[in-house]
């Protein structure tokens, strides 16, 4: 880095959260750092700190059970879900948005936490957590908190977390295992690219809901939709939640109609 | 220096041989100026301007300067050198006006990086920003700012540019060859449309890094990643007024070029540094985002062209416009103006043409050379043309190609008579028809149409290229022999991984009869210890410096044998040669080794004849002329590569997606020296063509300032674009002066893949796509009449380019 920085790597939860609560206005988390890094070298940020969390004891861990459902730490990478056997079977939705993540490099450092809190609007991984009514673990001095990804993103690089917390675990819950889905996300060059529109739609109990990215200023869900109800019905719902813009990638007109292709597709192919 | 020796008598040449450069490539061995370190050695870091055009008021460089370990600190008004190839424009940081967004204003040398980047922040500039002139057909207007009011007092390369003072057009090429109008008035069409592509950037592996030592005496060392040892010592002699063995250049291992290193870049900058720090060395090395703005571009060009053709489908007339858009200095894009002016038309013979070929200065990054030279842009325009064309007048665009493709007895643009050497863009272009099954679909294509519901089309597109250079280029090669009887080879040309040395180590053992393991190339090119070769450019390589190579062996065995004849007291005549001696050829017993003689023969008495047995080779480029400037006639063309690209994609109607299925690429190279060389250099530049093709391009805001200088929002192809299928096939009309019949390949691959992309779009969708690239996002627009999208890659601000009534008129 072109300049000098503290660097901590706490071991425990309540040392990170020690940490954060002391550097509240110049820290920064660094789990896989493939947004931080750039963001620092590029002169966006300048934390005077930044915190390591991969070191915290289980922070790596990703663990299914029946009780508590599929549970990650925040330095799990995008590689450790795919390897993870229970992600690959009861999850494929997850596993499909984490292999249209980036390229193999980037998801061998890439965290799904540090996707998520990142919080771009192309986050790949957003769209499957939150059709999959995922939550965050949120760990701050004054507690831990959970919150459902539905209500996680506030805008295009913002969350709900708060000035001192970190984002503890992600937790799928068991009763979204199994759910049915494909993520389509379009791309510029078939390598790693940021998607101009990605549509993941997934079945679960006969309901139908579709998950977006880069199409609002947050990765957005549609959910409550059941075959019945038609494919074109399903479109005209998701072009309503979205707000996709003109920029540098594509136009607003071109990613709507492109999402609503998408969900033509998604809904012919999953049945 | 062609033999008319039979394939089955070359021992080398024409054979697959390793590269020379694969282990240390690959082992990570090769040691590249990025990887160099020299004791006492400082960092570079500069100031970048934000704006496109602005005055600058005051620079405050005081903090910067008092922080520990800055040793240097420097501003344009320090530095009233002015650089430039052939118009000299340019400064080495900005003095009094900055004329593009990325511009270098000022520059410091530290102890470390990240000292030199914390100066640089401290540094102050006070800026008033002026309205710039940002699309090239806009810089046209009268009333249009003037990013070179002072364009009259440069010097500038008579003999081949023409700039117009108190305008914004840095050079004006013409071309007019036999009789437009009655051309026209015999014409049975008259077509005329637009074409345009935006500026792209190299993006070779090893960014632009260079050390420079200024010592004392004003003896100068440079260490670069370029492509032109001599070219870099000329230039920067130029600049400083220094003896031109006052410099050295050494050029080690380059990780890629493609025309973006071709002439000076940042070693001017490192040597005011290092003199100004008091002679330590000082390296600079440009972070990815300074690829794109500090340093050049390939221009971006709007090419408008007006064809005439007759009932039978013959083209009696052309009037081709070039607009060049060469941003805030000259650098190469005069002479790419200059060299697609003479090759506008592509590989078809146009009776009557008129050429105006503009370089037009505007407030953007610089253009220069980029592999092609102007080809591929302008081949994507004449060759989607021509499919226009054909479709517009009922002809099969193949047909239509084939009826006005050059052929023996055809005349080039300047002139110049096409013979059965020459190369055939026929062969190439029914090669790679036949490759694709050109005209029909396939069971199996018709089977995966149904299958995916996306249709398929085929196209097909041609190109030709000259090597672009002055009309007395030349090289020599040196080949020395060791006192084993091996032996090496210098020259200044330099192998940036085309794979040059590879094919010149065969020719010399060709030559030499000697076996492969006894030639080396020597890799490190240093202005000191090589013999001159004007630059690695232009596809000229192999060519002129094979040629050379040629005679060093030629001469190399001359002097052995003169030896050999004393010591053996024979006759020249009577002797001959194997890979270890000179022997009688009557009695081949009576022999000397070649390593008895190497470094010097000792008779039985102890007396010495002969001396190092050095072999010296030079070739200059044989009856080339300057062209006439007011009609572009003479003699410009060393050699004339032809080639053809045959595409195939499928394409989704609905929405303008697409994928390459296959693409058959033939190229005339005369001989492939290397066949598979030549394929590498083949799969590589189609790569290259396509990433062009399909999402590569600068765009601006409207301030001027570049919103994709990353790999986030410029990007380029991984292997996983590679189509399905790549075919690469060798056409071999022997080129007479080529070595052992050998031409050019090395931009070639490049040239016309977009217009073959756009032409297979077409036939499969009947998207009519005249700007490149060509995204997704783009076919659907056309296929839905919707106007291209408005983020500068295609458009000025005021939209002027788009209508013929809108095209500013260009005083003679």
């Amino acid at each position: 880095m072109l300049y000098e920085f503290r660097y901590r790597a706490p071991k425990t939860a309540s040392e990170m959260i020690r940490l954060l609560d002391d550097h509240r206005d110049d820290g920064k988390i660094l789990a896989g750092g493939t947004d931080l890094l750039p963001n620092i070298r590029d002169g966006n940020i300048r934390p005077a700190v930044v915190i390591d969390a991969k070191k915290i004891q289980s922070a790596d861990s990703i663990a299914w059970s029946a009780s508590e459902g599929l549970v990650m730490g925040n330095a799990v990478t995008i590689n450790d879900v795919l390897r993870c056997r229970e992600a690959r079977e009861l999850f494929p939705v997850l596993c499909d948005c984490a292999r249209q993540l980036a390229s193999h490099q980037i998801r061998n450092r890439a965290t799904v936490a540090g996707n998520v809190v990142n919080a771009s609007p192309c986050a790949d991984m957003a769209p499957a957590l939150l059709c999959l009514d995922a939550f965050a673990v949120l760990e701050s001095a004054s507690g831990t908190r959970q919150v459902p990804f539905s209500e996680f993103f506030t805008g295009v690089k913002h969350t709900v977390l708060k000035a001192g917390e970190f984002l503890e675990k992600i937790i799928i819950p068991a009763s979204a295992a199994g759910a049915r889905g494909y993520y389509l996300k379009l791309k510029r060059i078939a390598g790693h690219d940021l998607g101009i529109i990605g549509v993941l739609m997934v079945r679960r109990n006969n309901g139908i809901r579709f998950g977006v990215s880069s199409a609002a200023p947050t990765p957005v869900l549609v959910d409550g939709m059941l075959d019945k109800d038609g494919v074109d019905a399903a479109i005209v719902k998701v072009l309503a939640a979205i707000k996709p813009i003109d920029d540098i990638r594509a136009s607003g007109e071109y990613r709507a109609f492109m999402a609503s292709t998408y969900i033509r597709r998604l809904w012919q192919e999953i049945k | 220096m062609f033999d008319d020796l039979k394939p089955e008598a070359l021992r080398y040449v024409g054979k697959s041989e390793k590269k020379v450069d694969d282990t240390e490539k690959l082992t990570g061995e090769a040691v590249y100026v990025s990887d160099m370190k020299f004791p006492g050695m400082l960092y570079a870091q500069v100031k970048k301007s934000p704006h496109a055009r602005a005055r600058i008021r005051n620079i405050d460089s005081g903090k910067a300067q008092a922080i520990p370990g800055v040793r240097a600190v420097i501003t344009g008004e320090e530095l009233a050198y002015r650089l430039g190839l052939y118009v000299v424009d340019k400064y080495i940081l900005a003095r009094g006006e900055v004329r593009h967004y990325g511009e270098a204003v000022a520059a410091v040398a530290a102890d470390t990086p990240e000292i030199a980047r914390a100066a640089v922040e401290a540094i102050t500039v006070d800026y008033e920003e002026l309205p710039p002139v940002l699309h090239h057909m806009d810089a046209l207007k009268p009333d249009a700012p003037l990013v070179h009011p002072d364009l009259g007092s440069y010097s500038y390369v008579a003999a081949a540019f023409t700039p117009k003072p108190g305008s914004n057009i840095a050079n004006h090429t013409k071309l007019r060859k036999g009789d437009v109008d009655k051309g026209f008035a015999e014409s049975a069409w008259i077509i005329e449309r637009e074409y345009s592509c935006p500026s792209v950037q190299h993006v070779p592996m090893e960014t632009h890094v260079a050390i420079v030592k200024w010592s004392s005496g004003d003896k100068v060392s440079i260490w670069t990643s370029a492509q032109s040892p001599f070219t870099v010592r000329n230039l920067f002699c130029h600049a400083f007024s220094l003896p031109h063995n006052n410099v050295r250049v050494i050029i080690p291992y380059v990780g890629g070029g493609f025309g973006g290193k071709a002439g000076i870049g940042v070693e001017p900058l490192c040597a005011v540094l290092s003199r100004k720090a008091g002679g330590r060395p000082v390296k600079f090395q440009a972070s990815r985002e300074e690829e794109f703005s500090l340093l050049p571009c390939r221009s971006a060009l709007t090419y408008r062209i007006r064809t005439g053709i007759s009932s039978e489908g013959k083209i009696l007339a052309q009037h081709m416009t070039m607009y060049w858009d060469s941003g805030a200095y000259a650098d190469y894009a005069v002479n790419v103006t200059r060299a697609s002016g003479y090759s506008a038309s592509g590989p078809y013979e146009i009776p009557n043409a008129w050429i105006d070929a503009y370089t037009i200065y505007t407030n953007k990054p610089f253009g220069t050379a980029y592999r092609g030279f102007g080809h591929v842009e302008f081949h994507w325009a004449i060759e989607r043309h021509m499919e226009l064309l054909a479709l517009a007048i009922g002809m099969d665009p193949l047909e239509f190609r084939r009826k006005n493709a050059l052929r023996p007895g055809s005349r080039t643009l300047t002139g110049e008579e096409l013979t059965e050497h020459s190369g055939s863009v026929l062969k190439c272009i029914d090669t790679v028809a036949a490759a694709i099954s050109y005209g029909k679909i396939t069971k199996e294509e018709a089977g995966r149409e149904k299958r995916t519901g996306w249709k398929i089309g085929k196209g097909i597109a041609a190109l030709q290229k000259a090597p672009a250079m002055p009309p007395f280029t030349a090289t020599a090669v040196i080949i020395k022999m060791n006192e084993d009887g091996s032996v090496t080879v210098n020259l200044a040309l330099t192998d940036l991984g085309q794979g040059t040395y590879t094919s010149i180590r065969q020719i010399v053992a060709e030559r030499l009869g000697f076996v492969l393991e006894k030639v080396k190339i020597s890799f490190d090119c240093d202005t000191e210890k090589d013999p001159y070769d004007w630059q690695t450019v232009a596809s000229k390589g192999l060519f002129l410096s094979g040629n050379a190579a040629i005679i060093a062996a030629e001469d190399l065995l001359k002097k052995a044998y003169a030896v050999a004849a004393e010591v053996l007291h024979v006759g020249l005549r009577d002797l001959g040669h194997d890979g270890d001696k000179v022997f009688l050829r009557h009695h081949p017993a009576r022999s000397i080794s070649f390593s008895s003689m190497a470094v010097g023969y000792m008779m039985p008495n102890g007396n010495g004849i002969g001396g190092p047995l050095i072999g010296v080779g030079k070739y200059i480029a044989q009856g080339l002329t300057n062209l006439n400037k007011e009609t572009g006639e003479g003699h410009p063309a060393l050699n004339w590569t032809f080639g053809a690209h045959g595409m195939v994609v499928e394409a989704n109607l609905e929405t303008g997606e697409y994928r390459v299925l296959r693409i058959a690429s033939a190229f005339d190279v005369g001989k492939a020296v290397n066949p598979e060389l030549v394929r590498g250099q083949a799969i590589g530049g189609m790569m290259q063509g396509l990433g062009t093709a399909m999402c590569e391009g600068y765009i601006y805001d409207k301030e001027g300032r570049l919103l994709n200088p990353s790999f986030t929002d410029n990007k380029i192809p991984t292997a996983k674009d590679l189509p399905l299928e790549v075919e690469c096939f060798v056409v071999e009309t022997a080129q007479i002066d080529g070595p052992y019949g050998a031409r050019g390949v090395g931009e070639h691959s490049m040239i016309s893949v977009a217009a073959a992309l756009g032409n297979a779009l077409r036939k499969a969708t009947g998207a009519e796509i005249l700007h490149m690239p060509i995204r997704f996002e783009d076919v659907w627009r056309a296929l839905r009449n919707k106007k291209p999208i408005d983020n500068w890659i295609t458009k000025s601000p005021l939209g002027s380019c788009r209508s013929v009534k809108d095209i500013p008129s260009v005083a003679d």
